[in-house]
Parts: structure tokens; C-alpha cells; sequence
């Protein structure tokens, strides 16, 4: 188990957007976590990240407590996350989005930047190649210099990815990657996410796209209305009467 | 020879380069995004130390120089730790704050001469001259007037000064920390999550306008003889911060153009001198309403490098 959260809580002044999930992730699997708008997914990332604390509750990975640190501690230690409303460094081109991801895996400083000393040639280069790379692996073109802002839709989602690789991470948390995709880009995309869990990457994914879920995750967690309400197997979940429930309502006796 | 270097013409000259200094520092602030308002209390802190360290205890001006941007770029370490946990309008009015304590408080020491100022500092030009002598060089070259000479110097100095600078400043765009600088200043949360510490990077680029500021300032105290509160007052701020309004932030030779004009224009503008404030405020409006990004952006420069690569290809 590298990830776990004990019954952490959340609550916005008097709105409680978590309250007592408990969950644990194990290496090397892929998480899904699904629920309806707003049930508090993408609150859980955050507090998991660092954005927020939690109000109550413990969050550890490998054994440390990962409240009170700050977000980029968080990227360090090895959670790299990608956002669901796309947050790109807009006016940089792609490769850089991705080269400023190996920012916490790189040591030049000003000093070395400015006289391009030959230990920082070897870096530069060594984070361009490996950038080039990533790239690849999501399949964007990397000759282009026009800005991220100006990449179609899809392949804005997949550098953001790519950018979360750079960061070496070994849980990356995707932010509904699949949002707004064709039915070609998901499956694209559901390849390039068992390709980052055979790379040795834990993954965490919050998606709406059911299809893509049941295909690519190992488990499920259910959150509705800040309560985890189900967990287990995609086969198992599609079953559970509670889950049903929160998604399609109630039948009338 | 004697109409184009005349010394009114070198003396414009001089301005125009220790301004585009100026305009360098507020730049190297505005790489993260942040708006401060203290350049000019950062150059102050720089100009007096220099000036006091040069006139009052002898040190020559070539360590005095640097050791006033130090003074200023350790000023702003102590004030940004605080002040950069603001933001957008909160820190420009914050270090605002600062530029006016810091004119207050060298309004009432006794080591600054209060609002006397200091006078008598030697300036960089009879410093140069005297240094040539020394060295057995002649004083003028080529029929140019000793004066003539001196200032040639001075310009050839300050043009270093500022080349060095561009260097410096381009050099660290393509580094690593250039590049956290534009993942802050682009979505400062996202960076922190990309794993960039932006406390850090943040103040870094903080303490490297101010020392770029106190070096501005430093120099400026060796080119007058002469400096006091009122030269760093908020007036000289925000004519800082209009070299980069009006040149544009994206990148350093944005605010060097922004310096070059705003310096040219007062100076084009006397014959009219009554409207100049206006001239000057109309410009800034047409500026704000049809190029909020300033004359110069990222766009322009792909722009002409499409066409320029394009008649290359034909």
C-alpha cells in the first residue's frame, strides 16, 4: 500500500465537500475514481496534493504524512497530478510545458544557467531529450514552436499528462483526462494509460466516461455527495444496487 | 563631429541607458508576474549606499557600485518574504508602501544629509579620466575634447553594463530557473504542483530586479553629482514601470525600448513642454486601450521572424 487515506474529511465553512473517506491504494494499479458532479473527486485530489488541507483526517504515502506539506513537496515526493479545467503554461511552447515538469528532478541554478557550464549542457540536454520522448509517448509533434495555447483540445489533455510524466512521479493522479474527447482520442488515451502502468506508475483517474473506466481500472471507488459509497472491482460496482441508485435514481415501488 | 557629440546629445545618451537599466530591472520582477512598485526605493537604497560608501569612507566606485545593489537586493529579501505572500494589486501597493519609508527614512537620517541629499559625489566620467592619466593614456583622442572623451567612456560603460544584462537576462530564459519563472508567471499554482517551488523562485526574481535596481542607482548617483529624496520619489516608480507598459513585459527589450522612448520623448517634446504631461498621459490611454501588451510582445517578434524566414526560403 503506497497511498493511503484514512478518514479524511473535508469541509468548505459549513459545507462538507468529504467526509470520512478511507481508502488505500496499492502500487502499481490503476484507481478509478467515479461518482456524479460534484460529489468531491477532484476535492479529494487536492487534498491529497497539497492544494488544501484536510479538516480532518490522516493522508500518508509510503508510511509519511503528506499533510502540511506544500504542493511541490508533495510533486518530489513522487504525486504528480493533471487538472481537469486544462492548465498549461499557455504562451510556452510544449516542449518547454514538459521541460518545466523536470524542474524538480534538476539542480541548475542561476549561476550555471548563465554561463551554460558543461554540467548544465548535460542536464539542458538530457531534459530536452527526455521531454522529446514523453512527448512522443503521448503522441504530440514536437517540432511545433507555436504556443501549448494553440494545440487542439485533446492533445492540450495529453501534454498535460506528459507534463505530469516529466515530474517522475510514481502515483500520477489524472483529473478526467478523458473530458471532451472522441471516441478514438479515449481509446487512444486508454492505451497511453496502461502504457504509464506498465512504465511502473501507480495511476489514480477521475473520469465520467464509463466505458473507459470499466476498461482501464483494476478498482473502483464511488464517491457520492462526499461519501464513498462503493469500492471494488469494475465488475463488482457495475452490480452495486448503491451505486445504481446514485447514478440513475431511485426506482419507484 | 562636434554637432552629433555635442554634450547635451551624450548626456541624453547617458540617461537613456542607465533608464533601459531600469527598465532591465522591472522586467526581471515582472518574469514571475509580479507588479512591484519599489524599484525606485531599491535604486535609493542602492544610489545612497554607493554615494555614501564613495563620498563618506573613500571606497572606489567600481566596488561601491556593486556593493549598493547588494545593499538593495538584500533590502528585498528581508521585505519579500512578507510582501510576496501578496499578490496582483496587494504587493504593487505594498511595495509602493516601501519605496515611500524607504524616502521617508533617508528624508531624516543623518548619514543621507536628510533633504539636502549628498552633493560633491565624483562622477564616473572624472573618474575615468583620472584613471586614464594614470595609466599614462592621453586624455582625448581623435580632436574630441577631453569632456567628449570622459563621456564616450562613461557610455561605453553603462553600454556593457546593459549588454551584460540583456545577456544575462536571455541566458536565464532558456535555463531552468528562466523556465520556472515563466511557468509562475503563467499559472503560479499549477507550477507549484508541476513541483517548482514558487516562494523561492518568486523572491529569486525579486532580489535580482532589486539588484539590478541599486546598480541603476548606483551609477545614476556617480553621473550627477548630485542626489536626493525627491530623485526616487513615486514619480520616478512609475515612470519605471511605463518603460514597461509601454515596450511590454514578454521580453527584455520590451522595457529597453519602453526607456529608450520615454527618455527620447521629453527631450522631443520641449518645444511643447506645457503639454507634455498630457502628450504623455494620452499616450499611455491610446497604449492601454489598443496594445495592453506593449509595443513589443512574443507575437511580434514570431511575426517578423515568419516573414523574415520567408523571404530567406524564396
Amino acid at each position: 500500500m503506497t497511498l493511503v487515506l484514512d478518514q479524511v474529511s473535508k469541509s468548505f465553512g459549513g459545507l462538507a465537500a468529504l467526509s470520512n473517506v478511507s481508502f488505500k491504494v496499492n502500487e502499481g494499479e490503476i484507481v478509478g475514481i467515479i461518482g456524479p458532479n460534484g460529489a468531491g473527486k477532484t476535492t479529494l485530489f487536492n487534498l491529497i496534493t497539497g492544494i488544501f488541507p484536510p479538516t480532518e483526517g490522516k493522508i500518508t504515502y509510503q508510511g509519511k504524512s503528506l499533510l502540511g506539506l506544500r504542493p511541490y513537496k508533495v510533486t518530489e515526493l513522487g504525486l504528480a497530478r493533471t487538472f481537469q479545467n486544462i492548465r498549461l503554461f499557455g504562451h510556452l511552447s510544449p516542449l518547454d510545458n514538459v521541460m518545466v515538469g523536470a524542474h524538480c528532478r534538476t539542480k541548475s541554478g542561476v549561476w550555471k544557467g548563465l554561463w551554460r557550464t558543461p554540467s548544465q549542457r548535460k542536464e539542458e540536454k538530457a531534459t530536452r531529450e527526455r521531454a522529446q520522448t514523453l512527448l512522443k509517448l503521448v503522441g504530440i509533434e514536437e517540432d511545433t514552436d507555436s504556443p501549448a495555447s494553440s494545440l487542439p483540445y485533446g492533445q492540450q489533455r495529453r501534454l498535460e499528462i506528459a507534463r505530469a510524466l516529466a515530474t517522475e512521479p510514481k502515483i500520477i493522479l489524472l483529473d478526467e483526462p478523458a473530458a471532451g474527447m472522441n471516441e478514438s482520442e479515449t481509446e487512444d488515451l486508454r492505451l497511453l494509460i496502461k502504457k504509464i502502468q506498465t512504465m511502473g506508475n501507480t495511476v489514480i483517474l477521475i473520469e465520467h466516461d464509463m466505458n473507459l473506466v470499466m476498461n482501464v481500472c483494476d478498482r473502483l471507488m464511488v464517491i457520492n455527495f462526499g461519501q464513498k459509497i462503493a469500492e471494488g472491482t469494475p465488475t463488482e460496482i457495475q452490480q452495486n444496487p448503491l451505486v445504481i441508485e446514485a447514478y440513475l435514481g431511485r426506482e419507484e415501488a | 563631429m562636434d554637432i552629433i557629440l555635442n554634450q547635451y546629445y551624450l548626456q541624453i545618451a547617458v540617461f537613456v541607458l542607465v533608464n533601459a537599466i531600469l527598465g532591465v530591472s522591472i522586467y526581471m520582477t515582472l518574469s514571475t508576474g509580479q507588479l512591484s512598485l519599489g524599484n525606485a526605493g531599491f535604486m535609493s537604497i542602492g544610489a545612497y549606499t554607493c554615494a555614501i560608501l564613495t563620498v563618506k569612507a573613500g571606497f572606489p566606485v567600481y566596488l561601491a557600485i556593486p556593493i549598493g545593489g547588494i545593499a538593495a537586493s538584500f533590502i528585498s529579501v528581508i521585505i519579500g518574504f512578507p510582501a510576496l505572500r501578496l499578490t496582483g494589486i496587494y504587493l504593487a501597493i505594498a511595495t509602493l508602501g516601501f519605496g515611500e519609508v524607504v524616502r521617508v527614512i533617508v528624508l531624516n537620517l543623518k548619514v543621507t544629509n536628510g533633504a539636502l541629499g549628498i552633493s560633491g559625489i565624483p562622477t564616473l566620467g572624472t573618474k575615468i579620466s583620472k584613471m586614464m592619466s594614470s595609466l599614462g593614456l592621453p586624455q582625448s583622442f581623435g580632436g574630441l575634447s577631453a569632456q567628449q572623451t570622459s563621456t564616450l567612456l562613461v557610455l561605453l560603460v553603462l553600454l556593457l553594463t546593459l549588454a551584460f544584462l540583456v545577456f544575462f537576462c536571455t541566458r536565464l530564459n532558456r535555463s531552468r530557473v528562466g523556465r520556472a519563472f515563466a511557468a509562475i508567471k503563467a499559472d503560479e499554482s499549477a507550477a507549484e504542483a508541476m513541483g517548482i517551488n514558487t516562494t523561492f523562485y518568486k523572491l529569486l526574481a525579486f532580489a535580482l530586479g532589486a539588484l539590478i535596481a541599486g546598480i541603476a542607482g548606483g551609477l545614476s548617483a556617480h553621473l550627477t553629482f548630485f542626489i536626493g529624496p525627491k530623485d526616487f520619489a513615486y514619480h520616478r516608480t512609475v515612470e519605471i514601470l511605463l518603460y514597461a507598459v509601454l515596450g511590454g513585459s514578454d521580453l527584455v527589450v520590451g522595457p529597453i525600448i519602453g526607456a529608450l522612448l520615454l527618455t527620447l520623448l521629453p527631450e522631443l517634446l520641449r518645444s511643447a513642454s506645457n503639454y507634455r504631461l498630457m502628450i504623455y498621459g494620452a499616450l499611455l490611454v491610446t497604449m492601454m486601450a489598443f496594445r495592453p501588451q506593449g509595443l513589443i510582445s512574443e507575437e511580434t517578434v514570431r511575426y517578423w521572424k515568419g516573414k523574415l524566414g520567408r523571404r530567406r526560403n524564396q
